[in-house]
């Protein structure tokens, strides 16, 4: 009988295989066609749309390419490339946001392309120079900056009308008395018997519009205020340990706290999330609805702020206020990284060539969906967003300010979001000025060891 | 061939088919017969669930960033988890949602079982209604308990609005996020660890109770000196996996704090899932998880004790 | 002094008022009873219906309404639109449902065809080390999932296996000791004589376990699959672990996912919907095997 047993084991695994060849696991059948497929990992949604346009151009130049495009989660994305490249199947082309930027250079995940851009005649001066310097390690550059973003504000422009405000020109923030950022703010925010809050009957149990969010964020919340009272996260690109341990830090980081525990002017962290952090948007929503009269954002936010905003009101967009040591924003900006070991590099190159090039970013850039990083391409995304109804100038105007770039260096993602998770309390309640003190400095130590582990 | 000692024995049935040349089976022969049967299990018993409790304690003692090599750090791992990682925090965090959770819900769900155990009418509608949350995946149910607890727009706030009391922001609370977590896991299982007693009620024959009814003990007498003491087994049983489960929460948790406010609900597994995943440290989380098993080890082999001495299996 | 006496004659009331405080207090009682029952009846049921309310609510109105009315207009295009895609991904709950039903097809028939194999192993044949090697899958069971997480994820990085199916199923397919131990016990009651009769008719033990031991089986391997698919379906943390690209994604964590990002606040509606769609099967699975659900508890505790 024993055939029958192994013929019947044989059969049971025939079938468990046959379920298991739904999963795909099993290769495809042979006899695929000579076109290449690349993939292209990204995790914006909203950009996706556009790329899939300036994608289609490329295929249509390019006949034997086709291009696969992956969404990743942002907070999934770190990890899933890294373990796709240390098992030998990364992606051809990858966004590399700068958190990871400086890791990823260092464990040899990009390609640099000097040999490339020498071949292609690119000439460099075309694109931003900071994004140049950022993408640069050692006379190396290691992909062709596409983008770039600020920091400022959008405005509900029908509720400033409604009680008769408008934002100041050239308005200033400082630690110490909030300078005429607060007293706007004061103004701004009313409780629900329509009283603002610069007024003694103010009720800040019952607040009907907070005057602006600021998130417990690097990018687009403290980091921007701590550049501009001279408090830096680094020292420089490439540092080996982080440097906020200053009371320049403390006292904006407080400044902060005063604003939605003190005088109630920011929307409590509370309403954020957890953290204060707003993973789920909270703050975008908050803005949609009323709640807030400004929202403290990047421009890559404006496509879904519009379409949460609907036709409820007009949307206007304000610069940061200066403070002690000017006006400064964080400026960031995106590159697509070429994969050393892709086994098309040939054509991975031509689509790395493609998406720097200012045709590609044209595309980009009339579709609204992020400024290009050609300097003389911008006019065309805020022709966009003009033809909208709202003025981006102010992002523009900030670009060619003072700006600084997010922190790099190996090991700073892991180390900015346990900065986060630590801050929290700050976002959360009343702290005093030596609570949030003590809480930066644990922060600090958390983000060495982050910074360290990380072999910076 | 070598004879395993008493475990072998000739089957007779195939003394009869084949004749005596088959009489006694080697061991060698006898595992390689049940090898398809058992084979498939214990590699996967070895590959997943073996080696990875001896690598997690080898791994707490290296560096690893979920790329490249290992390198040995010694006990620095452990020492980072209490000075970086927040490790007494998390266990304290943990210890208090265990004790949030568990004795609520096991009182809960005794005297759910004990007012089901009736033979009236509807008793076993109810009980269908209150194990239907049981199978109802925790990730979409946290979802749903999210939403319901987000400050002022949610239906708890809204609800307590009708009376005019001004309901506090639940999961941005660290006074109220954790009790809210709690609460939302003893939902989920009230009926399902309810149904675990009644059916250990259901065991315990109705004679003894008419036996004390005659000897005039009310009905509270009888439950305190005859079900809860016949409870035991299924009390240990239900205390233990539910103190076990309780320590490992994640999906609700993920879901409706991500740790937070700030760190008042960073229970263990999600420093564990914290350190390795998003952190990238996987020596220090290996080191958590390590710890984690130490605790919840020591918590069982203690409830275990605890309860040998005082159950009680036979009864007349 | 003269006191007068009480005697229980002054005190009780005549027998007709007896009658009728007996039975106001027999229905207050019933009443009380009856009343908390269905209070807490009502927790249990709230969450579903508000869900099933939220997912039919337009944006305007998800997050202006509270959970407890009903959608005036009921957008029924939620459910359709969520299928295909959501706002936040290119791929929508069809891509997670098909992802979730592929794995967990594949985990159940792999768990309770290997289980089932295991326990009569371990039930009926005999063989060197069987109680030892049987003890240790017992052991395994005091093992915390949570611990094994890390180590897991080391494992199935050096097989390459990371954001594939196989790495999502693979470590539970083979069977495991609680599906062994249920069923063990199951087979080890099955009498003697009828596998005998079997051996007698001269079937290899593959034959006997597959023409006569599992037939009789049913409640059992329905049980084993019950708790496969329910396992599988609702699993969230070793998915959210294994998969990195949202187009490889479970049920359960695109719908976490989809918590996060631009915008997702004001795309409630469409997470309840994810939800529902995520909660149909287990109620559907609730209610159709209501009986073997109960009859593992029962097994399970009966230990």
């Amino acid at each position: 009988m024993k055939y029958k047993k192994w013929s019947s084991l044989a059969a049971a695994g025939a079938m468990f295989a046959g379920t298991l060849g739904l999963t795909g696991a099993l290769p495809p059948p042979a006899g695929a066609s000579s076109v290449v497929k690349l993939t292209y990992d990204l995790w914006d949604p909203h950009e996706e749309i556009g790329y899939k346009a300036s994608i289609a151009q490329f295929e249509k130049a390019h006949p034997g390419i086709q291009v696969t495009i992956n969404l990743v989660a942002y907070s999934a994305y770190q990890t899933k490339l890294q373990e796709e490249f240390t098992s030998g199947t990364g992606p051809d082309l990858f966004w590399v946001n700068t958190p990871w930027l400086s890791t990823w250079i260092k464990d040899g995940y990009l390609l640099p392309l000097n040999k490339y851009i020498k071949q292609w005649h690119v000439n460099l001066s075309i694109y931003y120079p900071s994004l140049v310097s950022l993408h640069s390690y050692k006379g190396k550059i290691y992909g062709l900056p596409k983008d770039w973003d600020t920091i400022a504000f959008f405005v509900n422009e029908n509720y400033l009308a409604q009680h008769h405000l408008s934002v100041p020109s050239k308005w200033t923030w400082n630690p110490t008395n909030g300078g005429t950022f607060l007293s706007f703010l004061k103004q701004a925010t009313t409780d629900k018997n329509g009283v603002n809050a610069a007024s003694s009957k103010f009720d800040p149990n019952n607040v009907a519009t907070y005057g602006v969010t600021i998130d417990n964020e690097a990018q687009t919340g403290w980091e921007n205020f701590w550049q501009m009272d001279g408090c830096h996260v680094i020292p420089a690109a490439w540092a080996s340990s982080v440097t906020f341990e200053s009371p320049a830090c403390y006292k904006t980081t407080y400044f902060l706290n005063e604003l939605m525990y003190k005088w109630h002017v920011a929307a409590p962290g509370t309403l954020l999330g957890s953290n204060g952090e707003a993973p789920s948007s909270q703050d975008q929503a908050l803005f949609a609805a009323g709640k807030t009269a400004m929202l403290m954002a990047g421009d890559w936010e404006l496509t879904p702020v519009t379409e949460l905003v609907g036709k409820k009101f007009k949307i206007g967009v304000a610069p940061l206020p200066s403070g002690p040591d000017g006006r400064w924003s964080v400026f960031n900006g995106l590159i697509d990284g070429v994969n050393p070991h892709s086994k098309h590099l040939a054509q991975a190159l031509e689509l790395e060539r493609w998406l720097g090039s200012p045709a590609s970013q044209k595309i980009m850039g009339e579709g609204g969906y992020i400024w290009p990083a050609v300097k003389s391409l911008d006019p065309l995304f805020a022709a966009y967003w003009a033809k909208h109804g709202i003025n981006v100038e102010p992002f523009l105007e900030e670009a060619h300010g003072n700006v600084v770039n997010w922190p790099n260096t190996p090991g700073m993602n892991q180390a900015l979001t346990d900065m986060g998770t630590t801050m929290g309390p700050i976002w959360l309640g009343s702290e005093s000025f030596s609570s949030v003190t003590s809480i930066l400095k644990n922060a600090y130590g958390l983000a060495n060891h982050d910074l360290q582990a990380a072999g910076a | 061939m070598a004879l395993a000692a008493a475990e072998v024995a000739p089957a007779p049935q195939r003394v009869l088919r084949t004749g005596r040349a088959r009489q006694k089976r080697s061991g060698l022969s006898e595992f390689l017969h049940a090898l398809p049967f058992v084979g498939p299990s214990m590699v996967g018993v070895f590959l997943f669930l073996l080696v990875p409790v001896v690598f997690v304690i080898v791994l707490s003692f290296l560096t690893w960033s979920g790329a490249g090599p290992f390198t040995w750090a010694g006990v620095q791992n452990w020492v980072s988890i209490f000075k970086f990682d927040n490790a007494a925090h998390s266990l304290e965090v943990t210890a208090y949602y265990v004790l949030l959770n568990i004795p609520l819900q096991t009182v809960l769900a005794l005297g759910l079982a004990v007012m089901l155990n009736r033979k009236r009418r509807g008793m076993a509608f109810f009980r269908v209604l209150y194990v239907a949350p049981y199978l109802s995946t925790p990730v979409a149910m946290a979802l749903i308990w999210f939403w319901v607890f987000q400050p002022q727009s949610g239906a708890a706030d809204r609800f307590l609005a009708l009376f005019g009391i001004h309901g506090p922001a639940w999961l941005e609370s660290s006074l109220w996020a954790m009790p809210v977590v709690a609460a939302v896991n003893i939902w989920q299982y009230l009926g399902f660890n309810m149904l675990f007693f009644y059916a250990g009620l259901q065991g315990i024959p109705t004679s003894l109770y008419e036996a004390a009814q005659l000897d005039g003990a009310s009905k509270w007498r009888q439950f305190w000196r005859i079900s809860l003491p016949l409870l035991n087994p299924t009390m240990l049983f239900v205390l233990i996996t539910d103190v076990i489960g309780s320590f490992q929460v994640f999906d609700t948790l993920y879901v409706l704090t991500s740790g937070g406010p700030g760190t008042s609900t960073q229970v263990m597994s999600i420093q564990i899932y914290n350190v390795g995943f998003q952190g990238t440290r996987y020596g220090e989380a290996a080191a958590l998880s390590v710890l984690l098993f130490g605790v919840i080890l020591m918590f069982s082999i203690g409830q275990f004790l605890f309860f040998r001495n005082r159950t009680t299996y036979e009864y007349s | 002094m003269s006191t007068v006496a009480i005697t229980p004659s002054v005190l009780a009331p005549t027998p007709a008022h007896a009658d009728l405080r007996q039975k106001i207090f027999q229905v207050s009682k019933l009443t009380l009873f009856y009343g908390v029952l269905t209070v807490v009846g009502i927790v249990f049921i709230v969450p579903y219906v508000f869900a099933v309310f939220g997912s039919l609510k337009p944006e305007s109105s998800i997050l202006t309404t509270p959970a407890w009315v009903p959608p005036t207009h009921p957008a029924w295009s939620n459910y359709p639109n969520a299928f295909i895609s959501d706002p936040q991904v290119s791929t929508g709950f069809g891509r997670y449902m098909a992802n979730t039903a592929i794995v967990t097809a594949a985990l159940t028939t792999g768990q309770v065809f290997f289980s089932m194999l295991g326990a009569y192993g371990f039930a009926r044949l005999k063989f060197p080390g069987r109680d030892a090697i049987f003890w240790v899958y017992l052991a395994t069971l005091m093992v915390p999932n949570i611990v094994t997480i890390i180590p897991l994820y080391t494992e199935m990085h050096y097989f390459h296996m990371v954001n594939t199916y196989w790495g999502v199923f693979l470590p539970y397919a083979l069977g495991t000791p609680y599906t062994i131990f249920l069923m063990r016990q199951f087979f080890l009651n099955i009498p003697q004589d009828v596998i005998e009769a079997a051996r007698i008719d001269g079937a290899g033990d593959f034959r006997v376990l597959t023409r006569v031991v599992a037939p009789m089986s049913r409640p059992v391997l329905i049980t084993a699959a019950l708790i496969a698919f329910v396992f599988s379906w609702n699993n969230f943390l070793w998915p959210l672990v294994i998969m990195g690209s949202q187009s490889h994604y479970l049920l359960t964590d695109g719908l976490a996912n989809f918590n996060s990002g631009p915008g997702a606040g004001g795309y409630l509606n469409l997470l309840l919907v994810g939800s529902v769609i995520t909660l149909v099967p287990m109620l559907i699975i609730f209610i159709v095997f209501n009986k073997y659900i109960v009859r593992s508890i029962q097994l399970t505790s009966g230990k």
